[in-house]
This record gives structure tokens, C-alpha cells and sequence, in this order.
């Protein structure tokens, strides 16, 4: 039986130096050598291009026509951004789950123990995947649906106000709602926990608290963070008191951010 | 090398880790050896940085792990095989731990080689067996070529095939003058592969000695004869000096010379022999006896224990009857608990833990 082990030496040097750069290269790969990622980016584009068209060609004939009063064009161009934030945040769950469910954590940290370089490139990586993809797709989107409004002339120029900032608007929401599940993940370490509460706070309690009575339900409802960030996402806010598009997309930045510094200190001072 | 100085790791009010000093040298295969739950894995995951020491210090190189720059470049661990996903290829999983730290590509390549695994490392790792997902570990262990090495359980679950692969490969990397820390809680795998012993029990390191000397400290040998002319032979016997008893079954058991001495001396006295046998007790005995006295010492019994030295060293005979006397128990209810009757050397193909 042979049982030979070659070692070559000298051949793992590495090449140049270890930084921010190597950890941001090595997530990458990470991210993008699973099927749950691609399966899920799939999932986000079909959802949110297909709703958004299908919301374009049936509504197109009733609103030309004038019998449909409250449903505007300007809404329609990104409204299958709805669904594909449902991908978003399982995405953001998963990228930080999973390295607890499959005992990858480990390894990660072997090879990268700097904790918080190490989050920070992991956070990053997603945020900006979302961020490209979700753009991407909100402009597909646009593109088709409003092809069915174009053809009954109701069309939505992108020149026209707030119809570029809702697009790009959708990949930054998308972003951070990534960024939302990454830090339940981190502080729950446990897949369907994480998801369960982020879908949770942002299609149940997000709509529950609207029932609140008086000024200070209507205040809760406008700082829920699906409610405060989805409002970048929409070219004209038709439906009642809420914050304007960069305030409260800012509201939801910091409401994240304040969730990530906690899964920051559990994941810096926590054993692995 | 590494080094641990008062480490130290609680999870509430159970320590795991109980104010250990050990180090671990270059150029040697240093066993670290337990039983289940004594600590180890703990250990091991201080060492790595994974789990905050309660207190003390644990340094690789003379550094923290998490200070280190290429982590990978010097200290390769295998603490456990599963710990990667199932759904990322084995060439993917070695690529992003290169990327990490900075390693040529062609690297992977290489320990892929290495470890066998050319023909499945573009499949995903969920589909590995228990043998394939070690090679993969410590493919990955080898990625940086470090002078550092650790292995948790690395036999564990293996094929013999794949026992005496990675038994080799542990000698082979120590020999090119690596720190090779190596895990296990088989007493049997630690006397074929280690050089240098470090046993740990309930948290608490109870040895810290080469084996040479462990096996000289713990093993307790006599030799085992008879002779149609027994009550002669004794009295030949005991004018040598050496302690003799009379076993169970009517046999001599001799403590002190080897075979050839007691052979030579029958011999000289005109004496027939029909059994004349080396009788050792297996390092696992050993190894049990002295992780059964850190049970004792924390059921409150003071003053017992002395690290690598344990309290019954060169003291067998408290579980053989007293020297010159008839024995009339059977041996088996007169060994204390951890220490069963001495097996024969000339079942040592029965027996893995019987060295010579």
C-alpha cells in the first residue's frame, strides 16, 4: 500500500498582502460558488420582472380607458419589487446562516479570524450583489411593463421625475433588506428563525401597526422599516402620509444599522 | 509551536478547560489525549481563536491566532471534517480559503493531489463520505503550507487504509520539522503515531512526557512462568532479589527481570519450564487509570494527584495480589475500577493496545 505524501515546498507563498481585499475576494467566491445563491437571484429577477409586467398588461387597457381611477402608470413600473424582496432577505439570511448551519464558521474564521474585517467584507459582498442585481432587474422590469403602457399611451418616460431614482432605489432597498435578514442571521444563527422574523416585521407588523389609532400609530407605521425604506422604491407616493423617499430610506439605513452593530458585538465577542 | 499558560474556558458554571500549561514542540507528533468531553476540542478551539479563553493565554509562533497576518500560511487545522458546505464543490471551498489568504491558485491544485481527491473535486462536498471529507480537511489544513498542524480526531470514522494514510502523513509532516498536535481519545492510536504525550482529563492536564517515558512510567510488565517444579523454582527465583508471587491459576508471577534472565536462572538451576511469558498491561489500561484518579481528585479526594507522575507510578502490584502471597481471589474482582487484569504480550494482535 502506498501511502506517499508529496509536499512541495515553498509554492504557497502568498502573493502581496493580506488585507481588506483578499477577504472581500475570498466572500465572493463563497457567495457565488453556492446554487442557493443563484437559485435565489432567479427567483428575485423572474418575481419582480414577471409581477411587474403582468401588473402593466392587465391594468393598461382600464387605466387608458379611464375606469380604473386609482391605480396610477407611475406605480406600476417597479411593483414587483413587493416579491422580490421576499428573495432579498432570504439571500441576506442564508450568506450568514448557513456558515452556522453547515459548521462553515469555522473554517471562515480559521482562515479569516479578523471578526469584524472579516463581516464587514461578508456584508459588503451581499449588499453590493443586491444592489447591482436589484437595479438590474427593476430596470428589465421597467422596460417591459412599460412597453404595455407605451402601447396604450400611458407610458412612463424615464425622464420623468422620480421614475430613475425609484429604479436605482430598488437595488439600494434591496441592499439593505439583505443587509436586514444578514443581521437577524447574526443574531439568531438559525435559517428559518431569521427568515421567519424578517418576513414577519416586514409583510405582517409593517401592514398590523397601520391599525394603530391616532398620531402616534400613524408615526410607528411610517418608521416600520419595510414601510420608512420601500418608499425610495416608488416614483410618486399616492397613498397618504408618509415619509418622503430619501428620509425614509435613511430611517431604514439606520434601523438596520442599529440591528448590524448588535450582530456585530455578538459575532466579535461570542465563541464561534 | 504552541504554547498554553493558565488556559482557562468556563461555559457557566462548568469548566471545560481547567488552567492548562502545555507546549507543544517543532519536529515532533505531540498526541493530545482525553477521554470524550475532557477538553479537547475546547482546546483546540482556543488555540484557533474560535472560543475566548475564560482566561490565560494560548499562542501560535509566540502569537495570538487572531493576530496572525496569513493565518493559513502557519497553522493548518482539521477540527472537524464537516465544517464547510455541502453545496460548494471541494475545489471551490480550497479557492475561497486560498483567495482568503492570498495563496496561488495553483495551490489548490496541489493539495488536491495530494490528499487523492482529483476525481470528485469538482463535485459538491455534500455527497463525500466520512473518509473523503477528512481528505478534504486536511487538504485544506495543507493549503499553506504551514509549520503548525491540528488535527481533532483525524482517525475518527476512518478506514484502515485510511487510519495508516493519515498516520503517515502526520510522522511525514513532523519530520520535515513541523508542530504536528494531533487529538485523540485512543490511547492505541496515540502509542503508533505521537512522540510526545500531553493527556488531559475533566479539563485538567495529567501528563505532559514523551511516550518513551509514559510507556516506561505506566506500563507495568512481569513475566509469567511455570514449571513442574514450582515451589523450586520459587526459591530459585526469590534468591535473585526478585519479588515473586503465586498467580491464580498456579503460575509464578515474577516483577523485575525480563524473560531471559528468569529463563537463564531456571536454566542454571536445572530447572524444567513449561510457560515462560512477558505479561504487559496496554497503555490503554493506562490511560484509564489515569483518567480515572481525575475523576477521583474531583470527587474530593486530596492530594493525590501529581501531574505526570501519577500516585500509583511503579506501584502495579495494588491489583495483583501481594508479593509471596497465595492468591485466592480471581483477578478480575480485585482490579480496581479502570484497571482490568494485565494482558498477555502474546496477544498483542488481539489487542492494539499491547506495545512492546
Amino acid at each position: 500500500m502506498t501511502t506517499e505524501v508529496l509536499l512541495p515546498e515553498g509554492d504557497a507563498q502568498p502573493e502581496g498582502r493580506i488585507g481588506f481585499g483578499a477577504f472581500l475576494n475570498a466572500e465572493w467566491i463563497k457567495i457565488r460558488t453556492v446554487r442557493s445563491t443563484f437559485w435565489t437571484l432567479v427567483a428575485l429577477a423572474v418575481v419582480s420582472i414577471g409581477l411587474t409586467v403582468l401588473f402593466c398588461a392587465l391594468s393598461a387597457n382600464s387605466i387608458a380607458n379611464g375606469s380604473e381611477r386609482d391605480t396610477h402608470p407611475d406605480e406600476l413600473i417597479s411593483v414587483g419589487v413587493v416579491f422580490g424582496q421576499v428573495a432579498a432577505l432570504v439571500l441576506g439570511v442564508l450568506v450568514m446562516s448557513s456558515e452556522y448551519a453547515t459548521g462553515m464558521i469555522r473554517a471562515t474564521l480559521t482562515a479569516m479570524p479578523r471578526r469584524t474585517t472579516v463581516l464587514i467584507a461578508k456584508a459588503l459582498v451581499l449588499a453590493a450583489m443586491l444592489f447591482v442585481i436589484g437595479t438590474i432587474v427593476a430596470f428589465l422590469g421597467y422596460f417591459a411593463g412599460n412597453a404595455f403602457l407605451d402601447a396604450k399611451d400611458i407610458g412612463v418616460p424615464l425622464s420623468q421625475d422620480g421614475v430613475v431614482r425609484a429604479l436605482i432605489g430598488n437595488g439600494l432597498y434591496l441592499a439593505v433588506l439583505g443587509l436586514f435578514g444578514f443581521a437577524l442571521a447574526l443574531l439568531m444563527r438559525h435559517t428559518a428563525g431569521a427568515i421567519t422574523v424578517g418576513l414577519g416585521m416586514i409583510f405582517v407588523i409593517g401592514s398590523l401597526v397601520g391599525l394603530l389609532p391616532g398620531k402616534w400609530g400613524d408615526w410607528v407605521a411610517k418608521l416600520m422599516p419595510g414601510n420608512a425604506g420601500s418608499q425610495v422604491t416608488v416614483a410618486h407616493q399616492y397613498h397618504g402620509d408618509q415619509l418622503g423617499p430619501w428620509t425614509g430610506f435613511g430611517v431604514f439605513c439606520a434601523e438596520i444599522a442599529v440591528l448590524l452593530i448588535l450582530g456585530w458585538m455578538r459575532f466579535t465577542r461570542k465563541d464561534a | 509551536m504552541i504554547v498554553a499558560r493558565g488556559l482557562t474556558k468556563k461555559y457557566g458554571d462548568k469548566t471545560a478547560v481547567d488552567h492548562v500549561d502545555f507546549a507543544v514542540p517543532a519536529g515532533t507528533v505531540t498526541g493530545f489525549l482525553g477521554p470524550n468531553g475532557a477538553g479537547k476540542s475546547t482546546t483546540m478551539r482556543m488555540i484557533l481563536g474560535l472560543d475566548r479563553p475564560t482566561s490565560g493565554t494560548v499562542t501560535v509562533n509566540g502569537r495570538q491566532y487572531a493576530g496572525l497576518s496569513a493565518p493559513l500560511r502557519e497553522v493548518g487545522a482539521l477540527l472537524d471534517a464537516k465544517a464547510m458546505h455541502g453545496g460548494r464543490t471541494a475545489y471551490n471551498h480550497l479557492l475561497w480559503m486560498a483567495a482568503s489568504n492570498r495563496l496561488p491558485r495553483r495551490r489548490v491544485d496541489e493539495v488536491i493531489d495530494m490528499v487523492g481527491l482529483r476525481e470528485v473535486a469538482r463535485k459538491p462536498a455534500r455527497g463525500f463520505s466520512l473518509g473523503m471529507g477528512q481528505r478534504l480537511g486536511i487538504a485544506a489544513a495543507l493549503l499553506g503550507d504551514p509549520g503548525v498542524l491540528m488535527f481533532d480526531e483525524p482517525v475518527n470514522g476512518l478506514d484502515p487504509e485510511g487510519i495508516l494514510w493519515i498516520r503517515t502523513l502526520m510522522k511525514q509532516l513532523a519530520a520535515e520539522g513541523r508542530t504536528v498536535f494531533v487529538s485523540s481519545h485512543l490511547m492505541s492510536e496515540m502509542a503508533v503515531t505521537a512522540d510526545h504525550l500531553v493527556v488531559i482529563g475533566r479539563g485538567r492536564i495529567l501528563a505532559d512526557t514523551d511516550m518513551r517515558s509514559f510507556i516506561d512510567q505506566n506500563s507495568t510488565n512481569y513475566v509469567r512462568v511455570r514449571s513442574p517444579q514450582q515451589d523450586r523454582l520459587e526459591t530459585v527465583l526469590r534468591e535473585f532479589g526478585w519479588e515473586v508471587a503465586a498467580l491464580p491459576d498456579g503460575a509464578l508471577r515474577v516483577d523485575g527481570p525480563d524473560t531471559a534472565r528468569v529463563g537463564d536462572a531456571a536454566g542454571q538451576a536445572g530447572l524444567w519450564l513449561h510457560e515462560l511469558t512477558l505479561v504487559q498491561s496496554s497503555l490503554e489500561e493506562a490511560f484509564m487509570r489515569l483518567t480515572a484518579e481525575s475523576v477521583e481528585y474531583h470527587a474530593g479526594v486530596p492530594g493525590v494527584h501529581t501531574p505526570a507522575h501519577p500516585p500509583h507510578d511503579g506501584d502495579g502490584e495494588e491489583a495483583a495480589p501481594a508479593p509471596g502471597q497465595p492468591a485466592q481471589v480471581p483477578q478480575e474482582t480485585q482490579a480496581p475500577p479502570g484497571w482490568g487484569p494485565p494482558r498477555r504480550a502474546g496477544d498483542a494482535g488481539r489487542g492494539q493496545g499491547d506495545v512492546r
